[in-house]
């Protein structure tokens, strides 16, 4: 079964002494930004949607409310104006059925008329009886007109043809705007007109006084488009419009108006115009506002709607700002807390290998010493029983120094070994020639090794390239997995402990191996070991944290490491190894030594 | 007692000689192997009144001996000598029927002065 952990050395994390302080703060300044964004995106998305909606809402209702005014108005003015034109047409029809021309040709009689018909509003400007040749019978009013002839006049057809007509705005005689209502006695030879002018003023005050807004006016065009009212603004009565005419049709309309130009030449802005037609005259009644006024109410709502969005976000991200920052800083602490106890723990670990290592130690000096001792009774036993002079004696002299100078130079080896060790405390890295260090190690370990029965080998790759690595690190981890190697032999008498180096250029990594003939790992522990405080040893022989701190200083390296292993054959971790550790590291380890040097 | 005869378990030879040299020069009769089995075949074939042995050697470790002594029931009153220090392991050695233990390194008279205790022991005088 095989179990792999490896990481990138480029991705550290939180927990683990990582980059430089600024490749941290930069990676807290990451975090910010996306707390608050996330944050922001779920607190203003939602109330951008309510907001929308309920904007949307109230522009849709307020902008029915409007075009319903709208119709009224068109409704309301068209209904003024049509009876209007039905009373006085009625009126006129009835005095030109209900009397004889004779008598309307009595000046005093249509006086009368003219006087009763104008009893309650004066209405009509004048009143007058024509003929079927056109002549002026009779006629009742401000102008001289009587002697007037009005059978080439287009109303006198009209109305001859009709037997009522209703006119356009028209100059006529008296040279100025005016229209007329004629209806006709129709008795052949005998036909005759009852022609009235209608007061100009009092019909124009239907539609020209209604007051709608600033720009809002109301105003009425003929079939062609001529003003038959003054309209409030650009334009006069009688003139052309320029407001875009339709066929005639049933029932209102509302109109969006874009880019009409007044009669200045000048543009419009956008409108919206309700219109309707008379039935007779075909007169187009227009009520007509600027959009932007009609709809004041809609955009005003529609501000102050964004005025409290806007005031809505600002808070918002005053709040979430404050609440990441108040994050951040909690991150940052517990980061700092985590990178604290991992350096507890790596140098708790680093103790505990010291600790293990003194005892294979003291056991490694105690043999010599034992021997040097045995040497020293021996001298003093041949003393006493023997002539120093005798060759017996010299002999033993000779032997006991020999053996005592062997003796201690092992002493030395093995004193200067662990000093080469404990120095390396400091991380720093430095080129390591890892054979040779492994070498190192292999010595240092080798009596352990040999009194537990095991054996090591090493095939070490000539062609290896110095490393740049961290030798301190690198140390506890060897002397780490190798220990692990030894103990694994509890219980075997004899077994073997392979170390093998290989350089992988194409990946730019020393692949190492650390392989025993142990008793194997269980399947069950497999992912548990490299937990802190996981051990299967006994209790007081094991800390459970070296394969945990082998696994976090290769991680820091930048490297790799898995492990394989059989039940009762034996574990073989393989480590991989960069040729150069991460930058990061290198600047945090730089920068670590800065803050450590002696000022 | 001079005369005792005395088994020296240790797989470092020169130690081994030396001491061997040291007991047989104070009336031992002395024999020195350097690993846990040729100790057992020793024990076996010829009879030890006292064994010095060392806890931590390569193949059958002193513990294990021990064990296998006891296991074999050969009569021979054991000390325990280790170059650890480790007093845990002394005392797993003396539960398991030691006589008493030493630490390395030691001096021939407090050597001889145990081994002396342990033949006593043996030949039921203490």
């Amino acid at each position: 079964m095989l179990f792999q952990k490896s990481v990138a050395g480029s991705a550290p994390d939180p927990g683990q002494a990582s980059g430089p302080a600024a490749e941290r703060k930069a990676r807290y300044a990451r975090l910010f930004r996306k707390f608050v964004l996330l944050t922001m995106l779920c607190s203003l998305v939602p109330l951008l949607l309510v907001g929308w909606g309920i904007n949307l809402h109230y522009t849709q209702f307020a902008k029915e409310r409007m075009l319903n005014f709208f119709q009224t108005q068109v409704e309301y003015h068209r209904k003024i104006i049509e009876v209007f034109f039905n009373e006085h047409a009625s009126k006129l029809q009835l005095v030109a059925q209900t009397h004889t021309r004779e008598f309307l040709t009595q000046q005093v009689n249509l006086q009368r008329v003219f006087e009763l018909l104008n009893r309650d509003v004066d209405s009509i400007t004048d009143l007058g009886v024509i003929d079927h040749q056109g002549r002026h019978l009779a006629y009742v009013g401000p102008y001289d007109l009587l002697s007037r002839n009005y059978a080439k006049e287009f109303w006198f057809k009209e109305v001859t043809e009709k037997g009522i007509y209703i006119s356009d705005m028209f100059m006529g005689f008296r040279k100025e705007p005016h229209f007329i209502i004629a209806v006709l006695h129709a008795g052949g030879e005998q036909n005759w007109i009852l022609r009235a002018t209608i007061n100009t003023e009092v019909f124009r005050s239907l539609v020209e006084n209604v007051r709608i807004g600033k720009t809002g006016q109301v105003y009425l065009l003929n079939a062609e488009g001529v003003f038959q009212t003054s309209p409030r603004v650009s334009g006069a009565i009688m003139e052309k419009s320029t407001y875009p005419m339709e066929p005639y049709h049933q029932g209102l309309q509302v109109r969006t108006l874009e880019g009409l130009i007044d009669a200045q030449g000048k543009e419009r802005p956008r409108q919206i115009a309700c219109q309707a037609w008379l039935p007779n005259p075909r007169w187009l009644l227009v009520v007509k506002q600027d959009y932007a006024e009609a709809f004041d109410d809609v955009n005003y709502a529609n501000l102050w709607t964004l005025v409290f969005l806007h005031v809505s976000a600002l808070s918002i991200l005053i709040v979430v700002v404050l609440i990441a920052r108040y994050m951040i800083n909690v991150i940052r602490h517990r980061d700092e807390e985590a990178e604290r106890l991992n350096e507890q723990l790596m140098q708790a670990g680093k103790l505990a290998s010291i600790g293990e290592l003194s005892a294979g130690v003291a056991h490694e000096i105690n043999n010599p010493l034992a021997i040097i001792l045995t040497e020293r009774q021996l001298l003093l036993d041949a003393g006493k029983h023997l002539s120093p002079s005798s060759p017996e004696f010299q002999e033993q002299f000779e032997d006991s120094m020999n053996q005592i100078d062997l003796q201690v130079q092992r002493c030395k080896r093995i004193t200067q070994n662990l000093l080469r060790f404990s120095r390396r405390t400091e991380s720093l890295i430095e080129t390591v020639d890892l054979n040779a260090f492994i070498q190192e190690v292999v010595e240092l370990m080798d009596r352990e090794a040999r009194s537990s029965g095991v054996k090591f080998f090493t095939e070490l790759d000539p062609e290896l390239p110095p490393l740049l690595s961290d030798p301190s690190q690198l140390q506890q981890v060897f002397l780490n997995l190798i220990t692990n190697a030894i103990d694994a032999h509890d219980g075997k008498p004899y077994g073997s402990v392979r170390i093998t180096t290989l350089a992988d250029p194409t990946r730019q990594q020393v692949q190492v191996t650390v392989a025993d003939t142990g008793s194997g790992i269980r399947p069950e522990h497999l992912n548990r070991i490299f937990d802190p405080f996981f051990t299967t040893k006994a209790v007081g022989k094991g800390t459970g944290l070296g394969l945990s701190i082998c696994y976090s200083i290769i991680k820091r390296l930048g490297g790799s490491i898995a492990v394989q292993s059989e039940r009762g054959k034996g574990t073989q971790f393989s480590i991989g190894l960069p040729f150069t550790p991460p930058q990061e590291l290198r600047e945090s380890l730089a920068e670590h030594s800065a803050h450590t040097q002696p000022a | 007692m001079p005369g005792s005869r005395v088994l020296l378990v240790d797989d470092e030879t020169i130690f081994t000689k030396n001491m061997a040299k040291l007991l047989k020069f104070r009336g031992y009769e002395v024999t020195a192997v350097n690993s846990g089995d040729a100790a057992i075949r020793e024990l076996e074939q010829n009879h030890f009144d006292v064994t010095v042995l060392d806890l931590k050697m390569p193949g059958m470790d002193g513990i294990t001996t021990l064990k296998e002594i006891k296991k074999l029931g050969l009569f021979t009153e054991t000390l325990i000598l280790t170059g650890h220090g480790s007093i845990d392991s002394a005392l797993e050695a003396m539960k398991l029927g030691a006589y008493d233990y030493l630490t390395k390194p030691c001096e021939i008279d407090e050597l001889v002065a145990k081994i002396e205790a342990a033949w006593e022991k043996k030949e039921g005088k203490s």
